[in-house]
């Protein structure tokens, strides 16, 4: 490109950002060379302490740079400087402040930086507080930033045509990354808008879910940094206690991370439900499930000196395993297999290497020091906690690795093909059954474990005194649970023994725990957390069972035709029913209605109403749902559609709009649909009824039939009002006051379609009657038949005092009072108008009595009238004068010429009904035990965090 | 030998043992031809046919969505989604079906659609640039 002078660009940002992550960058891997060699040469304090010093500082600039640059991209952001790429890939003139952050982690490069902020974040914590561990953790630390810092360096590496691109660099200009026509005009940065935010993302979720799960993510390093710290180091016992502190806060705010997902899933997508085995959610759950195993082995460690080295092994694991999954949502691998993987950005290598390297360090790490590892002579007895807890980490190793397994399928798909070109991949048929029915038996284990071991002993020798205590609380739950398995299978169906088994060992779970606690644990605090966590554990197995198992498509319309598809298996498939406005429909215990909806910029909210019945039909209790949509900003589509949920204790009615009739999706087409319709002029004098007929289709059949109508028009309203129409001041308004029927059917429709004439355009209002598919709308020929014979009327002058009556043209008037608040259809107070109007009442020559208000105002010093009318007599009525000495008014009063016409206006009777929505309704019974139990599970690890830090600060005090 | 080595040679004995019964679970991606054939569940992967109509009243049946699809091998059928039409179909590049033939028309229960996103776009723009500099 020839060299433009462009204007109009914020380059100075840009300079700043740049800097701010080659510095970055640089500054991250000094720290770690620093932090090596104070490592290495921790023999030789003086030269260590200059070798901390350098790390310290070269760690501090990478947070001040990296801060740096993420304010800076803030900055572009807030102020919308689309020249750069970013911005104009996330960011749009209409995208809410709020929404600021989402739209700062929505891209790769913004996720990458929130992940290196939390990983400076820890990082300083560990330099205040890990002491003897700073070195070599931060060492650690630092080299991971410096792998994630490459992912947002974008230089280029190599030589000749095709250098590699390493990174992807957020602070590029738009004309940097891409070649268009647009970059030729120097003023580009005008003609230029942003993309936006994806509305499914404009969510209070995607404020709060990213950085939970990326502050899970960087905190599993802490672990992993210890443990690679303590195997270089060969100090195997005194990095236990730390590394169980913080990968007890880790497994806390991970678990709570994913659980966002799945509660952002549930609550405002429209996906009907918490977890669906995607790939994308397996491999964070993964991660976390070593991280529990290493928590466990970590205490084992703590308490008798065994499984270290599998400590070892699970926290170097849980880090490759974040990596890994890293890899799997970022490179595109998984494209074909999951609903929110992101595509390629061509980081693969990098995000390969980013894990290899990972791997293959903790690996030879581990491999190298491995006989070194302390381990005690005496196996650790059966009837020990020590032994039945390393069982359990097993198991959900043992879990983990199925789960990888099978999600890794593309992975080794893509294996298998760079070997061999005509290895065809393979795929899992049918991904939540196949993962269910593994994870079932997981479930069942787990709740075994965590009962028994609870009672058992660490480092048991006696057991055969200990025994009958054991046996006695092992009966004593066993027992309880069994009961309480009867009660829960009175409530919800259990389907199949598999299910049976697994929740009763879940509420085994809970029972033992709960008695543990109050039988041994007593006033022993440090177990109130294994307590808490562990009770979770089952109820939320409980909740799992209750709404998975008995989740019911309540939107099931038996009506539905049958028979349209060979065999009934995909009967549950149909979950969507179709609602008619203000038809009530019977759904499973509930009549169901869509009352009404409204339109506030883009969304649009719809009530459905819930009436639940009991076995009479007696109404016992009602309550509302809003469900909506977002449209696009064209408004051609919709963008995202929120559900809406009802919360009971025991339950959640759960609805969303599964589609709408395609005129209320697309407005375009809405119009296109609008100018086909096959609209036939009529003509009626008001209080006439003409009748007529028209063939109406039979719902895009080529069948027609003729049906007769009848139309009747009532009258002219000068102020109408419609559903559509915002009145605007100058706007000159038109409605018909109709009723129309058709003869086949009872019902008779009272409608007034407007048309308004403003600043020379015509605007339509049509009235659409969906129960006879017909559309009613005026033309422009209303205007003359309405103000025409006005058009030549000559106004008369008139003196009254109050009371005075006059005749005119056969008709009796009398001026019977002011009004000192003066209602007109056209008037509208403003401050300082001085209005009054004249009431005058009129006896007609055709024998009836009417009324008219014309009004008399003086705004700004200058007389102003508003005319009134009784059309009926053609009378028009204008108040021009007050004269306060005399005590009379002026009124002029003319009256229209010639016949009334008759009044035009055209139906359509193939305007096929739009007021109907396509609703899914799922009741998810007991899902609160879920969300309680998780959220007890991610209490029960703080706890225990907790509890250890105190207990810390506590020696260290003494 | 220790317990606990027993256990953990058990537990991979079971894990093998799953993994290959998961076998069963798995298969690969098919053509209408191959579920014509076989007349079991299968995923197929194929392109939407845009000349082709698309059909979806939800006053007839809010659970009846139909349009075509050409598959690997470049055959078009017909496909019946027991679902609602979802947005953006249109724009959709690949599909990928689970479900079976049911006479000429495969019936689908699952759909994955991957439409273009705009890191595609991005991708686009990095490619063309690296291989002009």
């Amino acid at each position: 490109m020839q060299d433009i002078q462009y204007v109009g660009e914020h380059l100075v940002p840009g300079y700043i950002g740049q800097a701010a992550i080659m510095l970055g960058f640089s500054a991250a891997l000094l720290a770690a060379v620093a932090y090596f060699f104070a490592t290495q040469k921790r023999d030789k304090v003086a030269e260590a302490n200059n070798w901390l010093r350098i790390g310290r500082w070269s760690f501090l600039v990478h947070g001040i740079a990296i801060f740096t640059l993420i304010g800076t991209m803030f900055y572009v952001m807030i102020n919308q400087y689309y020249e750069y790429q970013y911005v104009q890939a996330h960011v749009s003139e209409d995208l809410p402040m709020k929404y600021i952050f989402s739209a700062f982690w929505e891209g790769q490069e913004g996720s990458f930086l929130l992940w290196m902020f939390w990983h400076i974040v820890l990082g300083m914590v560990l330099m205040g507080t890990a002491k003897k561990w700073e070195a070599p953790t931060l060492s650690i630390v630092s080299l991971v930033q410096v792998f994630i810092g490459s992912m947002i360096l974008g230089v280029y590496v190599g030589f000749g045509d095709d250098p590699t691109r390493v990174g992807s660099n957020p602070m590029l200009l738009l004309r940097q990354t891409m070649d268009a026509p647009i970059f030729a005009s120097a003023d580009y940065v005008e003609q230029i808008a942003g993309t936006g935010l994806n509305p499914l993302l404009q969510n209070y979720w995607m404020t709060i879910h990213p950085p939970t799960l990326f502050l899970g993510f960087a905190s599993t390093t802490i672990p992993f940094a210890y443990a690679i710290a303590a195997l270089w180091t060969q100090d195997h016992k005194s990095w236990l206690k730390p590394g169980l502190r913080w990968s007890l806060f880790s497994g806390a705010i991970l678990g709570t991370g994913i659980l966002m997902g799945g509660a952002w899933a549930y609550e405002a997508l429209s996906f009907g439900g918490y977890w669906a085995w995607d790939p994308v959610e397996n491999m964070s759950l993964v991660p976390w499930l070593i991280l529990i195993a290493g928590i466990h082995t970590n205490l084992v460690a703590n308490a008798t000196g065994q499984s270290i080295r599998s400590t070892y092994v699970f926290y170097l694991l849980t880090f490759v395993l974040i990596v890994y999954s890293t890899f799997l949502t970022r490179s595109g691998v998984l494209g074909d297999t999951s609903v929110h993987a992101f595509t390629e950005m061509g980081l693969e290598t990098q995000l390969v290497l980013f894990n290899v390297f990972f791997l293959l360090l903790g690996a030879v790490l581990l491999g190298v020091r491995y006989s070194s590892v302390p381990t005690p002579k005496k196996e650790e007895a059966t009837a020990s906690k020590e032994f039945w807890m390393f069982i359990g980490s097993l198991v959900l190793l043992f879990s983990a690795a199925l789960i990888t397994a099978s999600t890794s399928l593309p992975v080794y798909n893509k294996i298998m093909a760079y070997f061999d070109p005509n290895y065809i991949g393979r795929v899992i048929t049918d991904p939540i059954p196949h993962y269910n029915k593994y994870q079932i038996w997981i479930a069942v284990f787990i709740g075994l474990l965590s009962g028994v071991s609870q009672y058992l002993r660490y480092k048991e020798r006696n057991f055969s005194k200990y025994a009958p205590k054991f046996l006695l609380h092992s009966g004593i739950a066993l027992g309880v649970s069994g009961g309480l398995t009867y009660l829960t299978s009175l409530w919800i169906d259990l389907q199949a023994w598999q299910y049976s088994t697994m929740l009763f060992f879940a509420w085994y779970t809970v029972v033992s725990n709960l008695d543990y606690l109050f039988s041994f644990a007593k006033s022993n605090l440090k177990m109130a957390g294994s307590v808490v966590a562990h009770g979770g554990f089952g109820l939320m197995i409980v909740g799992i069972l209750a709404s998975g198992l008995n989740q019911e498509v309540i939107s099931n319309n038996p009506f539905v035709m049958e028979g349209l598809i060979e065999g009934a298996s995909e009967e549950q498939m149909r979950k969507n029913v179709l609602l008619f406005k203000n038809s009530p429909l019977i759904m499973d215990d509930y009549r169901v209605t869509y009352v009404e909806d409204t339109v506030e910029q883009f969304t649009r909210t719809f009530t459905v109403n819930y009436q639940k019945l009991d076995s009479t039909g007696q109404v016992v209790e009602e309550f509302n749902l809003y469900p909506n949509i977002l449209y696009d900003k064209s408004f051609t589509k919709i963008a995202a559609s929120n559900p809406s949920t009802k919360r009971y204790l025991e339950r959640d009615i759960f609805t969303h709009i599964a589609s709408l009739p395609q005129v209320e999706i697309d407005m375009e087409y809405r119009q296109a649909r609008e100018d086909s319709l096959n609209y036939k002029p009529y003509r009626a004098m008001p209080g006439e009824t003409i009748s007529f007929l028209d063939t109406v289709p039979i719902r895009d059949r080529d069948t027609f039939f003729v049906k007769q109508y009848e139309a009747t028009v009532l009258g002219v309203d000068r102020s109408p009002t419609h559903p559509d129409y915002h009145k605007e001041q100058g706007d000159l308004p038109i409605g018909l006051d109709m009723k129309i029927q058709r003869l086949d059917e009872d019902s008779v429709f009272r409608i007034k379609p407007v048309l308004v004439l403003r600043e020379q355009m015509l605007y339509s209002y049509p009235v659409q009657i969906n129960d006879i598919s017909t559309k009613v709308r005026l033309n422009e020929g209303i205007f003359d038949a309405v103000f025409g014979r006005e058009l030549d009327m000559e106004y008369e002058p008139f003196t009254f005092k109050q009371g005075d009556k006059i005749n005119y043209n056969g008709h009796e008037i009398q001026f019977a009072g002011f009004n000192k608040n003066p209602e007109h259809p056209n008037y509208e107070p403003q401050e300082d108008d001085v209005a009054v109007s004249a009431m005058v009442s009129v006896q007609g020559n055709n024998g009836q009595a009417y009324t008219a208000q014309p009004v008399y105002l003086i705004r700004g010093n200058s007389p102003f009238n508003l005319k009134d009318e009784i059309p009926e007599l053609g009378l028009h009525f204008r108040f021009t004068g007050i004269d306060p000495k005399t005590e009379t008014i002026e009124l002029m009063i003319g009256q229209a010429e010639g016949v009334q016409q008759a009044l035009p206006f055209e139906v359509a009777t193939d305007s096929l009904r739009s007021d109907y929505i396509v609703l899914e309704a799922i009741e998810f019974p007991g899902i609160n035990l879920f969300w309680a139990g998780t959220i007890l599970m991610m209490l029960g690890l703080l706890m225990s965090m907790f509890f250890r830090i105190g207990q810390r600060r506590a020696s260290l005090g003494a | 030998m220790k317990k606990i080595y027993i256990v953990a040679i058990v537990m991979v004995a079971v894990a093998i043992g799953l993994l290959t019964s998961a076998a069963d679970d798995m298969s690969t991606y098919a053509t209408f031809e191959d579920a014509a054939t076989n007349g079991e569940r299968v995923k197929i992967a194929g392109q939407l046919a845009k000349d082709k109509e698309m059909y979806y009243n939800p006053e007839e049946d809010p659970n009846y969505f139909s349009f075509y699809i050409r598959d690997a091998e470049g055959e078009e059928r017909k496909v019946v989604l027991l679902s609602e039409k979802p947005q953006d179909f249109e724009l959709s590049e690949q599909i990928v079906l689970t479900g079976s033939m049911k006479g000429d028309e495969f019936v689908a229960t699952d759909m994955l659609m991957k439409c273009p996103s705009k890191y595609k776009d991005e991708e686009v723009y990095i490619k063309s640039e690296a291989s002009k500099s």
